[in-house]
């Protein structure tokens, strides 16, 4: 099944707030996936089909050499912002 | 609304604060107050900020600061403070108006304080509750009474 997680800087409070409206949006496009969420450190040896974070963290990201699409979101919650971009990167998985 | 992890001794509203950092402090401070968490957690907070950004901002208008729990969470707790006047973080050009504070202890068993949170800003509610000026206000805003 498709991997998504989603990534902050404690890993345990927007990253899980960000997964709950990317399961809100998944669930609108009928896409089935497993969820988590991480913090930044760890997300080198993460493993994952696609994985959201916010822009303030695009920088952090650079350092990392990851083989899955990467989204970077102004506002972790908001779902229109997560469809808007997440459904490109669904597509070109296949998912969509 | 189910499961109200808001009470009259973890909100306050219209509190003046001169920026984030004061803010935090304040927010945070409640945390410690209740005994879910240690001084040093507060000031992990705050250090957090200043070195990956302001990650805390979810929403227009809404911060949720939290650190990692090993920074001096004791248990699971939360805050919310209202601003008399919006703060500014660096990196965000966004009016913080509203902050919810919470301590986690591992990255799952506060899912209750985050569902609360993600609905508010769901349902559109943050605006008018940066503009309640009771806790009876703020209820009504949420829906809980």
């Amino acid at each position: 099944m498709l991997q998504i997680l989603t990534v902050c800087g404690a890993g345990l409070g927007s990253s899980f707030a960000c997964q709950m409206s990317v399961d809100a949006v998944l669930k609108e496009l009928g896409v089935e996936a497993k969820l988590d969420h991480t913090d930044i450190s760890s997300v080198g040896g993460a493993k994952a089909d696609i994985i959201l974070s916010g822009k303030n963290f695009e920088k952090q990201f650079e350092r990392y050499t990851l083989d899955c699409p990467t989204v970077f979101l102004d506002r972790l919650v908001d779902k229109k912002e997560i469809k808007e971009k997440l459904t490109p990167v669904l597509k070109e998985l296949g998912a969509l | 609304m189910e499961g109200l992890v808001l009470n009259k001794d973890n909100v306050r509203l219209k509190v003046e604060a001169g920026n984030w950092e004061d803010a935090i402090r304040i927010g945070a401070g409640m945390l410690v107050e209740q005994g879910c968490a240690k001084q040093s957690y507060v000031d992990g907070i705050i250090a957090a900020v200043k070195e990956l950004g302001p990650y805390i901002i979810i929403s227009e208008g809404l911060a949720m600061p939290h650190t990692r729990p090993e920074q001096g969470a004791i248990g699971i707790g939360c805050s919310l403070i209202t601003l008399k006047e919006p703060v500014l973080f660096d990196g965000d050009d966004s009016p913080v108006k509203v902050m919810i504070c919470f301590s986690a202890v591992d990255s799952e068993s506060h899912m209750d304080i985050l569902k609360m949170i993600v609905e508010f800003v769901e349902r559109g509610l943050i605006d008018d509750i940066a503009k309640a000026e009771t806790y009876e206000e703020l209820l009504e805003v949420i829906g809980a009474n």
